[in-house]
C-alpha cells in the first residue's frame, strides 16, 4: 500500500485535514494540561495536607486496634507509626492541669515535622521525632500553667517525665481545631507505665500510614471492610476540608473550561470533516471504478485516521505537556514548596481525548463516505445518504462521553448536554421564525439588505446550524467570563488577604478588654467576640433525644455531643438567614444540622446547659459559610438564657507574619487562653487560588484558539456555495458593493442573532452551574447582554466577510468556470 | 472463429424509487457485446444512457434481470466483488474527467495499476503519458493542465489497468473540438493497439458514427441503429 502512504501524505497539506489536526492538537493539548496540572496540583495538595496529618493516611479507632493491622502494613512495605491521643491530669509541684496527650512511638511523625523551641511562646523549629523516652515536651501554654522550665519533672499518671522541649506545634493535631486542652507529647514506650489508660477512658488510637499510592489503596481496600463504629480511615483530604473543597471546586471549573475546549475543537472537527468528505465524494467513487474495494478503502482511510490521530495526539500531548510546565514555572514564585513531578500515568485523559474525538467526529462521516455508490461518477445525483440523525448522535455520545470521563460524573456533563440541547432547540425555534420573517420583508431582491436577509431563509438549514454553532461559541466564551467574573471573584471575597489566621478561646470575660488592647496596639484585625457555653440538646419536643436515637444507633451531629452556645444581636458574617425571624425570642439552627436532625421551624428543643434545662422554639434557620475561618456557631440561643452562665469567649485575629512574636509575647500574659493558629492553612488555600487563576487563563486562551477554529471552519464550510451565488449576482448585473452589502448584512445578523440567544443561554447555564455544581447564589449578569451581541457582530461580520472576500475579489467568470 | 462475448445482457431492468413513485429506467434490454468491438450509446438527455452503461460496468445493482461480464454475473455480487472485476476488466473516462485534484499527472496514472498492486506501476505510467504526448507534464497536478491534457491524463490511467472494456461517458463533452478530435484519436488508436472493448454513451452524433455499432437508447429501451 506505498500508494495509501502517498495518497494521506499528499492528504495532510488540504486545509480540512490541518483544520481536523489543528483541532485535536488543541483538545488533546487543553485536556493533557489540565489533567497534568491538576494532578500536580492535587499531589502537592496532599503531600502539604499529609504534612498536617503527619501521614499519607490515618486509620483512626476508640479502642486499641488489632495487632495486625499493622502487620499487614508491614508486609505491604508501608511505613507506619502509631499516636494514642488522650485527655488526663498532669502534675507538677503543687498543680495540676486537664491537658491532651499524644503518646507516639519512634517513627512519628511519617510526614512533616514537630515544632519545638527552648523559649516560652516562641515560634520553633523543625523536629523530625518525638520526644525520648522518659521526657514529655509541653506546649508553652502548658508550661505556663503548671509553672514549670524545661529540665524539670511532671507527672502523669503513675510515670515522671522530664521536660526536654517546649512544643510548638504537632503535625498530627495542628488542626484539631477546637481542642481546648493544652497539649503535650510523650513517648509510645512510657505509655504503659503510666497508669492513665484504664477501661472506659476516652482515647483515640491512630495508626499512621506512608507509601506509595497504589500500596495504600491495596491497604485501604483491605483494611475498610474491618472497620466498625468508632473507626476511621482518614485521608488528606478528608482532613482539610476546606481546602478540599476548593480543589474540587477548582478541579470542577478547570474541567468545565476544558470541556469547553473539547466540545468547540469537536464541533471544528466534525465541520471539517463534513467538508473533507464532501471533497472526497467524488474521488471515492472515482477510485471505486478503478477498482478500490470496499476494504481497501477502509483500510486506506483507517491509515489516514491513525495517522491524523499520532499527529493530532502526539502534537497535542507534547504542547499539553509544555502549557502546563509553562504554568509551573509562572507560578514557581508562588509556591513555598516545588511542585511534585506530573505522572505519566496522567496522559491516558488526553489520549483517550483524541481517540474519542476522532471515533465521534470523523469515523461516522468516513464511514459514509466509503459508502458512496460508484454510480455518482456518472450521475451526481446518487450522492451519499445523508443520515445525518445518526452522525449527531454518535457525536454527542462521544462527547457526552467524555465530558463525564472528565467531571468523573454526570451532573455537570447533563447540565452542559441539556443547556446545548435547549439552546439547539431555541435557535432552530427563533432563528425559523427570524429568518421567515425577513424574507417575508424582502420580497423581491433590489438592496444587499433584501438580498442578505432572504439568504438567511434560502438556506435554511445550513444557517440554522451556523446561527447553533455561532451560539454555542458565543454562548460558552461567556458562560466563561461570567464564571470567572463571578466564581473567582466569589472565592477571592470570601478569603481576603487579610482573612483571620488566630483563633483565640478560653477567653473570660474580664480578659476581653486586656486582648482588645493588644489587638489595638499591634493593629490587628479582629472579628466581634462570642460568648461560649457549653449544653446539649436532650430533647425534641415532646421526645427524649436518648428515646429518639438509642443507644448504638447512629444520631444527628446535633445529638451526639456537648456543643458550644452563643448568642449574638445581629447575624454574623458569613451567615445568612433562609427560614424564620432571627431576632425573635427562640434558637436559631444551622441548615444542614438542622436538615440532618429533621427540625424544622417551631419544633421545640430542649437544651441543658450545667444541669438546667430550657425549652425554646426554633424560630430561625442559617446557612452558614463554614469557608469563612470566622467563628461559626450550629446553635444561637437568645441572650439572657446564657446570662447567668460564667462564658468563655472566642474570637479570630488576622496576625501579620512579622507580628507573631510580638502577638505571642504579648499574650503570655494570659496563659490559659488557647491560641490555634491557622495561617498556614490559609496561606495554602490563597495559593492553590492564586494557581488556579493563573491556570484558568491558559486554559481560556485554548479554548479560544478552539473557538476561532470553529468559526473559520464553519465559515468555509458554506464558502463554496457563498462564492458560487456572489458570482451569480455579479454576472446578473450585480456590483461588487452590493454583494458586499448583502454579505455584511447576512453575517451580520447572523452574529446580532446569535449573540442575543447565547447571552439567554449563558444566563441560564450560569445560574444552573452556580447553584448546583458550586453551590453558591446565583446572580444576574447584565455584562452578558451587552457583550454577546456585539462579540457577535463584530467578530461574525468580520470573520465572515474578510473569509468570504474571494467572492468579491475573484472575477465573475472565472467562478462560473469553476462551477 | 466467433469472437468472444465480453459484455452481455438479458432482460435488464431498472427501477429507482422515487418520491413520485417507481420509475423504471430500463425496460427489458438484450445486448450482447464481442471483445474488441466499439459500440456508441445515443439518445436524449434523461434516456437513461449513464444509468446502463454504469449497470454494464458494475458501479450499481440492477433490479432484474443478467449481466454477464467475461462470464462473471454482475447481478448476483457484493461490492467487494465487482470492485475487483472492476479493477481486472473496466476502466473509465468520464466527462469532466475526475483526476484526483492531490495527486501529480503520473500519481493519478499509476492509481490502477497501484491498487492492484503493480510493482511496474511507474514505468507503465510513463510510458502512457508518453504514449498521450503528456511526457513533460508528469509531475504537474491537475489544475495546472488545461481540460484537453486532463482529459489525456485520464486516458492514460483508463489503459494502466490494461481493461478489457473501456466505458466512456461523453469524453469530449468538456471539450473544444480541437482537443475533442486528439482525445478521440487517442482513444481510438489505444483501442485498437490494445485490443480493447470500447463503450461509450455520446451525444455526438460523428464521434458515434465512428464506432462499429450504434445502439439508441429510447425511452428505457434500446434499438441497434444507423446514424
Amino acid at each position: 500500500m506505498s500508494f495509501a502512504l502517498r495518497f494521506i501524505l499528499k492528504e495532510m497539506r488540504s486545509s480540512e485535514v490541518i483544520t481536523l489536526i489543528i483541532a485535536l492538537i488543541i483538545s488533546v493539548g487543553t485536556v493533557t494540561s489540565i489533567s497534568l496540572f491538576v494532578d500536580r496540583l492535587q499531589l502537592s495538595f496532599e503531600q502539604e495536607s499529609a504534612n498536617l496529618l503527619a501521614a499519607d493516611r490515618v486509620v483512626r479507632s476508640d479502642e486499641p486496634f488489632p495487632e495486625n493491622w499493622q502487620q499487614h502494613a508491614q508486609t505491604l512495605g508501608l511505613e507506619h507509626a502509631q499516636r494514642t491521643s488522650f485527655a488526663t491530669m498532669i502534675f507538677a509541684n503543687d498543680k495540676l492541669q486537664l491537658s491532651q496527650i499524644s503518646a507516639v512511638t519512634e517513627a512519628y511523625p511519617l510526614r512533616g515535622e514537630f515544632l519545638v523551641d527552648d523559649q516560652l511562646f516562641a515560634q520553633g523549629g523543625p523536629a523530625k521525632q518525638g520526644p525520648a523516652e522518659g521526657e514529655i515536651w509541653l506546649s508553652s501554654r502548658l508550661a505556663s500553667l503548671l509553672d514549670v522550665k524545661i529540665g524539670q519533672s511532671v507527672e502523669v499518671g503513675d510515670k515522671v517525665l522530664q521536660i526536654a522541649r517546649y512544643l510548638v506545634i504537632d503535625p498530627g493535631s495542628s488542626t484539631s481545631a477546637f481542642a481546648v486542652s493544652p497539649r503535650a507529647v510523650m513517648n509510645a514506650a512510657d505509655l504503659a507505665a503510666t497508669h492513665v489508660i484504664i477501661p472506659g477512658s476516652r482515647v483515640r488510637y491512630s495508626l499512621l500510614l506512608a507509601g506509595e499510592r497504589n500500596t495504600l489503596g491495596q491497604y485501604e481496600s483491605w483494611i475498610k471492610p474491618q472497620l466498625k463504629d468508632g473507626q476511621r480511615w482518614q485521608t488528606p483530604k478528608q482532613k482539610g476540608q476546606s481546602i478540599g473543597q476548593t480543589i474540587n471546586k477548582a478541579e470542577s471549573f478547570l474541567l468545565l473550561s476544558g470541556t469547553l475546549a473539547v466540545v468547540l475543537s469537536g464541533v471544528a472537527m466534525a465541520l471539517a470533516s463534513a467538508r473533507f468528505v464532501k471533497r472526497h465524494l467524488m474521488q471515492v467513487a472515482v477510485l471505486k471504478t478503478l477498482g478500490a474495494t470496499p476494504r481497501i478503502l477502509s483500510k486506506l482511510f483507517s491509515l489516514q485516521l491513525f495517522m491524523l490521530f499520532l499527529i493530532g495526539a502526539g502534537g497535542g500531548l507534547i504542547s499539553g505537556w509544555f502549557i502546563q510546565a509553562g504554568i509551573a514555572s509562572l507560578l514557581s514564585s508562588l509556591m513555598t514548596t516545588a511542585l511534585p513531578e506530573p505522572s505519566i500515568g496522567k496522559l491516558w485523559l488526553g489520549i483517550a481525548t483524541g481517540f474519542i474525538s476522532l471515533l465521534a467526529f470523523c469515523l461516522p462521516l468516513i464511514i459514509r463516505l466509503i459508502q458512496i455508490s460508484p454510480l455518482s461518477v456518472l450521475q451526481p445525483s446518487a450522492r451519499i445518504e445523508k443520515n445525518a440523525l445518526a452522525i449527531y448522535a454518535i457525536g454527542f455520545v462521544g462527547l457526552y462521553g467524555l465530558m463525564c470521563l472528565y467531571t468523573q460524573g454526570f451532573i455537570l456533563p447533563t447540565i452542559m448536554t441539556l443547556a446545548i440541547a435547549g439552546v439547539g432547540l431555541v435557535v432552530s425555534v427563533l432563528g425559523w421564525v427570524m429568518f421567515k420573517l425577513g424574507r417575508l420583508a424582502t420580497s423581491g431582491a433590489t438592496s444587499g439588505w433584501q438580498i442578505g436577509l432572504a439568504s438567511l431563509y434560502r438556506r435554511l438549514t445550513p444557517n440554522l446550524f451556523q446561527l447553533l454553532v455561532f451560539t454555542l461559541i458565543i454562548m460558552l466564551g461567556l458562560i466563561l467570563v461570567g464564571i470567572k467574573t463571578s466564581l473567582v471573584s466569589d472565592w477571592q471575597a470570601q478569603l481576603p488577604e487579610d482573612a483571620p489566621n488566630h483563633y483565640l478561646f478560653n477567653v473570660q470575660a474580664n480578659q476581653v478588654e486586656g486582648i482588645n488592647s493588644i489587638s489595638q496596639q499591634l493593629d490587628l484585625t479582629s472579628s466581634s467576640w462570642f460568648p461560649m457555653v457549653r449544653g446539649r440538646i436532650t430533647q425534641v419536643n415532646e421526645d427524649l433525644v436518648e428515646d429518639l436515637y438509642p443507644e448504638g444507633t447512629p444520631e444527628p451531629e446535633l445529638f451526639e455531643r456537648e456543643m458550644n452556645l452563643t448568642w449574638a444581636n445581629e447575624v454574623g458574617d458569613g451567615n445568612q438567614v433562609v427560614a424564620g425571624d432571627f431576632h425573635a425570642e427562640g434558637i436559631s439552627l444551622e441548615q444542614k444540622t438542622a436538615e440532618e436532625a429533621g427540625i424544622t421551624l417551631g419544633d421545640k428543643l430542649t437544651i441543658s446547659i450545667g444541669g438546667i434545662h430550657y425549652t425554646l422554639p426554633v424560630t430561625s434557620i442559617r446557612s452558614v459559610d463554614w469557608s469563612s475561618m470566622r467563628p461559626n456557631f450550629y446553635v444561637i440561643v437568645p441572650k439572657q438564657t446564657l446570662a447567668d452562665y460564667p462564658a468563655n469567649f472566642v474570637s479570630s485575629f488576622f496576625v501579620k507574619a512579622d507580628q507573631a512574636q510580638d502577638f505571642y509575647h504579648a499574650m503570655s500574659r494570659y496563659p490559659t487562653v488557647s491560641i490555634l493558629n491557622v495561617g498556614d492553612l490559609l496561606k495554602q488555600i490563597q495559593n492553590i487560588i492564586a494557581q488556579l487563576s493563573q491556570a484558568i487563563q491558559l486554559v481560556l486562551l485554548c479554548i479560544l484558539a478552539a473557538g476561532a477554529l470553529v468559526l473559520v471552519a464553519s465559515i468555509g464550510s458554506t464558502l463554496e456555495e457563498r462564492r458560487e451565488e456572489g458570482a451569480l449576482l455579479r454576472v446578473l448585473g450585480a456590483k461588487a458593493s452590493l454583494v458586499r452589502q448583502a454579505l455584511i448584512v447576512e453575517f451580520g445578523f447572523l452574529g446580532l442573532f446569535s449573540g442575543l440567544i447565547a447571552a439567554l443561554g449563558a444566563e441560564a447555564s450560569l445560574y444552573a452551574v452556580q447553584t448546583f455544581v458550586f453551590k453558591s447564589a446565583a446572580s444576574w449578569h447584565p455584562l452578558l447582554w451587552g457583550l454577546g451581541p456585539v462579540i457577535g457582530v463584530v467578530l461574525i461580520t468580520s470573520i465572515g466577510v474578510f473569509a468570504s472576500r474571494t467572492v468579491l475579489k475573484v472575477p465573475p467568470m472565472h467562478l462560473l468556470r469553476e462551477f | 472463429m466467433d469472437k468472444i462475448t465480453a459484455l452481455q445482457t438479458h432482460n435488464l431492468t431498472h427501477t429507482v424509487t422515487s418520491k413520485t413513485g417507481d420509475l423504471t429506467i430500463l425496460k427489458g434490454i438484450d445486448i450482447e457485446i464481442k471483445e474488441g468491438e466499439s459500440v456508441a450509446i445515443v439518445g436524449a438527455s434523461g434516456s437513461g444512457k449513464s444509468t446502463l452503461l454504469g449497470l454494464l460496468a458494475g458501479l450499481d445493482r440492477n433490479t432484474s434481470g443478467e449481466i454477464t461480464l467475461y462470464n462473471h454475473s454482475l447481478t448476483s455480487l457484493s461490492e467487494e466483488k465487482r470492485a475487483l472485476l472492476r479493477g481486472q476488466y473496466v476502466g473509465f473516462i468520464f466527462q469532466s474527467f475526475h483526476l484526483l485534484p492531490s495527486l501529480e499527472a503520473i500519481e493519478n496514472v499509476m492509481l490502477p495499476s497501484e491498487l492492484k498492486g503493480d510493482k511496474q506501476a511507474r514505468q507503465k505510467a510513463e510510458h502512457l503519458l508518453e504514449q498521450v504526448g503528456l511526457s513533460h507534464r508528469l509531475t504537474h497536478y491537475p489544475r495546472q493542465l488545461s481540460g484537453g491534457e486532463q482529459q489525456r491524463v485520464a486516458i492514460a490511467r483508463a489503459f494502466a489497468s490494461e481493461p478489457k472494456i473501456l466505458f466512456a461517458d461523453e469524453p469530449t463533452g468538456n471539450l473544444d473540438e480541437e482537443n475533442g478530435k486528439t482525445v478521440i484519436q487517442l482513444l481510438f488508436d489505444l483501442n485498437r493497439s490494445q485490443g480493447t472493448t470500447l463503450i461509450m454513451v455520446t451525444h455526438d452524433n460523428a464521434l458515434a458514427s465512428m464506432c462499429d455499432r450504434q445502439l439508441i437508447m429510447s425511452a428505457g429501451q434500446l434499438k441497434e441503429g444507423n446514424l
